[in-house]
């Protein structure tokens, strides 16, 4: 298996196995991981930026084991940006930060295919940049059915005149987004919010929404989990590939495409793989930049 | 009086085994609160309560699991667990010896006493080799069905069993995470001749546990209707670090 | 998908250890000697190794937790409704609330006053009961380092008493590789006495000593703990990954929090814009 010694912004890198096929069903080797990623970095690293990441590794593919790794490896190069954070039992670790292209690369080279990180950044761990409806359809449901609870969830967050952001998780659900990127409020404050707001949808649409992790309420319905509003979970970061059998990205969609694919029953459309995302990024820009700007502030609490 | 025998074992090593009995050493003073309903002052009971039905749970529907990641278990039984426990003995093995003083207080976890069991058979003479080598035993052995790692020593007059913290159990001052400042030799100066000022023996006898005296008063006073003054408490205000020198000299002063 | 496996590179265990408890800061507040006052949090120092599990309903693996229960009413009492109290008769009660536990020792909560210092060997190691460490708070930084400095330079531990919680401790603050232990001690009163154990009279028996010393002398040693590891827990731990392999772990329903709906503003609003978006729909 070849190995490749690359500069990126002065700094020099060893690439290993890029012949390895990551994706043996589809045909998507560490090569072209790496090139997915080169390409979507400028959209991407605003998104990593001083989150402390938590590597998914597949470094025999997709089909294979993975891992999680949360402490960075310490075989990393010295240019590669840390941060320290606090861990149960007043432990400290150190993590990785992805701030810059090669950091980026230098990850992907350890096969670090998803990329999931935390909803705060590493100077304020306790302070959430946004709040997330994680919509997760039961067995049954459709990414479809997710649709339908986004756009009611939209109405409802707009009425109470926050605005919000949708992605696609890569797999079958989908992501809302409600920024925030202000001091004021905390995790206590996301989650207590977000469990209010997913309460009163599933009171009032139970066939469709249930706010209950068990497995039993699932099955056609779509629950919220917002119990990912925890300084401790991590979200899948947008624009990272999926470990799926192809290589789907996880990816913002406007509004209206939801409305469009939730009309024409069409779940196709919301699937989108590599290639299409590079396309639609390049000629629209980050669709979810607001996510990182747009500041707003939770009413009644 | 030493607290009532707990546990009966061999101190071995070599060739050499003395019969010990273990007592507690230590009785903590506690006054000791009920909790009640604030409602009808019934008091309150210890209930397993599931978090999910929020009713209580007999016995039988209760089974052991180890959180391997947020609300995913791993369950085990009584007789899978039965069977990770050590092997009973009643040896107090001792590996090796080493100078009193090594040992940081923080491995230290629980003292007992050994008391000698049937006749004295080696039990002075240990004591004696201790004392005059200076020296404490490192042994491992195994009570009610746990390990334990712990130090031999003697006062002189008995023999005790201190047990030890593994070291993987000590948080290491490292994770704390404390950044290096620099001092100024007069600083340390004045900081140390303070110290050595306020230094006297150590009498333990001195300190009583007045909290527990004033708790009584407390409750003396409450239970003859008698009015309490809640003070709020006092919170000082902390040195800044420009201010350091100036209050450690205006501190040596004081005491000098 | 593959299963996942440990991350080997950094001994990072999958598996997690022991109960979730709340991270930093047991108690904030000033250690002070003289009039150097010095802001810190006071945090743990060990970390029980044992394995711990947690009681689940064997009905549908939720996790079970000790409440208060009222035996009256037949049902959990919540925090907010329970109040300590001291029996003076069977049945009868004093009842204590928490600013008057607290201002029992108005000038001892918040400080840890150091009254005098001692020589560390002066200490018999009988006295020892819990270790903490200290760590400054903002602003503290450079007096700590002070502190931490000169007592190891000259060797000693602070003696102070402290309330935290229910208890007033007497304790030892002594430097520790760079930074302030904190040791709770045992009161002499705790200390059981053991005159009525130890031997009386008997034998030196000075040839079985010599006999004793000359082994002692063969098994000298550095004193290394990490060379001591403890068994039954690497045997559980083994258990736990056999088990892992044979099957999936099973998982508790999602739990609801006890303290309610959420604020009665904001459940009132969602109401509101939920008949609102119901309507146009």
């Amino acid at each position: 298996m070849s190995r490749k010694v690359v500069e990126i912004a002065g700094r020099r890198l060893s690439l290993s196995n890029l012949e390895k096929d990551l994706y043996p069903s589809y045909g998507f080797t560490k090569a072209h991981i790496l090139e997915y990623y080169r390409r979507i970095a400028m959209f991407i690293l605003p998104h990593l930026e001083d989150r402390a990441l938590t590597l998914k590794r597949y470094p025999e593919g997709v089909e294979k084991d993975f891992f999680f790794e949360k402490r960075c490896p310490s075989h990393r190069p010295g240019w590669v940006k840390t941060a320290e954070v606090s861990r149960d039992y007043g432990e400290r670790m150190t993590v990785c930060l992805i701030n810059d292209l090669e950091t980026l690369i230098w990850v992907q080279n350890l096969a670090s295919v998803e990329l999931h990180v935390p909803l705060a950044r590493v100077g304020s761990p306790e302070t959430p940049d946004f709040m997330v409806f994680d919509l997760d359809p039961g067995d049954q449901a459709t990414i479809l059915v997710c649709a339908q609870v986004a756009l009611i969830l939209r109405d409802l967050l707009s009425r109470l005149g926050l605005t919000s952001y949708v992605k696609t998780s890569g797999k079958k659900g989908l992501h809302l987004y409600v920024p925030l990127n202000h001091k004021g409020k905390t995790f206590e404050d996301t989650k207590q919010f977000s469990r209010a707001v997913a309460v009163i949808m599933e009171k009032n649409y139970p066939d469709l929404v249930t706010a209950k992790m068990a497995k039993k309420y699932r099955k056609a319905n779509v629950f919220i989990n917002w119990a990912q509003n925890d300084s401790k979970k991590t979200m899948i970061c947008i624009y990272s590939l999926r470990a799926r059998e192809k290589p789907i990205v996880s990816f913002p969609l406007a509004w209206k495409e939801l409305e469009n694919a939730a009309r024409q029953d069409d779940s196709e459309k919301l699937q989108v793989i590599h290639s299409e995302a590079v396309i639609t990024a390049e000629k629209q820009g980050d669709l979810s930049r607001e996510v990182l700007v747009k500041k707003q502030k939770l009413p009644y609490l | 009086m030493a607290g009532g025998t707990i546990w009966k074992g061999y101190i071995h090593f070599g060739d050499t085994n003395v019969p010990v009995k273990l007592h507690t050493a230590i009785k903590e003073e506690r006054i000791q609160f009920h909790l009640l309903h604030s409602r009808d002052h019934v008091k309150l009971r210890q209930q397993m309560i599931c978090a999910y039905e929020k009713k209580a749970v007999p016995d039988e529907e209760q089974v052991k699991g180890f959180e391997v990641e947020d609300g995913k278990y791993i369950i085990v039984n009584p007789e899978e667990l039965g069977q990770t426990a050590p092997e009973s003995s009643r040896l107090i093995d001792v590996h090796e010896f080493i100078k009193t003083e090594q040992i940081d207080p923080i491995f230290l976890d629980r003292v007992y006493y050994l008391e000698p069991d049937i006749h004295l058979k080696g039990y002075n003479a240990l004591v004696g080799a201790l004392m005059e080598m200076d020296v404490e035993g490192i042994c491992t052995w195994t009570m009610k069905k746990r390990s334990y790692l712990g130090a031999l020593q003697t006062n002189g007059k008995i023999l005790r069993l201190n047990t030890l913290r593994y070291a993987d159990e000590v948080i290491s001052v490292k994770s704390l995470g404390l950044q290096k400042i620099p001092l100024s030799e007069k600083e340390l100066k004045i900081g140390s001749d303070l110290i050595n000022q306020l230094t006297g023996f150590f009498q333990p006898q001195k300190f009583e546990n007045e909290h527990q005296k004033k708790l009584h008063t407390l409750i003396g006073k409450k239970a003859r209707g008698e009015k309490i003054a809640v003070l709020l408490p006092r919170r000082l205000k902390p040195t800044a670090p420009d201010k350091l020198l100036q209050a450690l000299k205006a501190s040596l002063k004081k005491v000098a | 998908m593959g299963n996942s496996r440990s991350d080997i590179d950094t001994g990072e265990v999958l598996f997690k250890q022991g109960n979730k408890m709340a991270v930093q800061g047991i108690w904030s507040g000033t250690i002070s000697f003289s009039l150097v006052a010095i802001p810190v949090q006071l945090v743990k120092a060990v970390e029980p190794g044992r394995v711990s599990f947690r009681m689940l309903h064997s009905k549908d693996y939720s996790p079970l937790a000790r409440r208060m229960f009222c035996p009256e009413e037949d049902a959990i009492v919540h925090p907010d409704e329970i109040i300590r109290g001291y029996e003076i008769r069977p049945g009868k009660y004093i009842l204590i609330t928490n600013e008057e536990l607290e201002s029992v020792s108005p000038q001892r909560s918040r400080t840890i006053e150091i009254v005098e210092f001692i020589n560390m060997n002066e200490v018999d190691s009988i006295y020892y009961d819990h270790p903490y460490y200290l760590v400054p708070t903002k602003g503290g930084e450079k007096a700590y380092r002070l502190l931490v400095e000169v007592m190891r330079r000259t060797n000693k531990a602070g003696l102070a008493k402290f309330v935290l919680g229910e208890r007033e401790y007497l304790v030892a603050v002594k430097s520790m590789g760079g930074a302030l232990a904190l040791m709770t001690l045992h009161y002499s009163e705790e200390i059981l006495p053991d005159e009525d154990i130890s031997p009386r009279g008997g034998e030196i028996e000075a040839e079985e000593k010599s006999r004793i010393k000359k082994i002692i002398k063969k098994m000298m040693a550095d004193f290394s703990p990490e060379k001591y590891a403890d068994e039954r827990r690497k045997k559980i731990m083994d258990l736990l990954k056999k088990k892992a392999k044979e099957k999936v772990p099973v998982e508790a329903p999602q739990v609801e929090e006890e303290e309610g709906e959420g604020p009665a503003d904001l459940i009132a609003a969602l109401k509101e814009s939920m008949r609102k978006v119901k309507m146009k729909r």
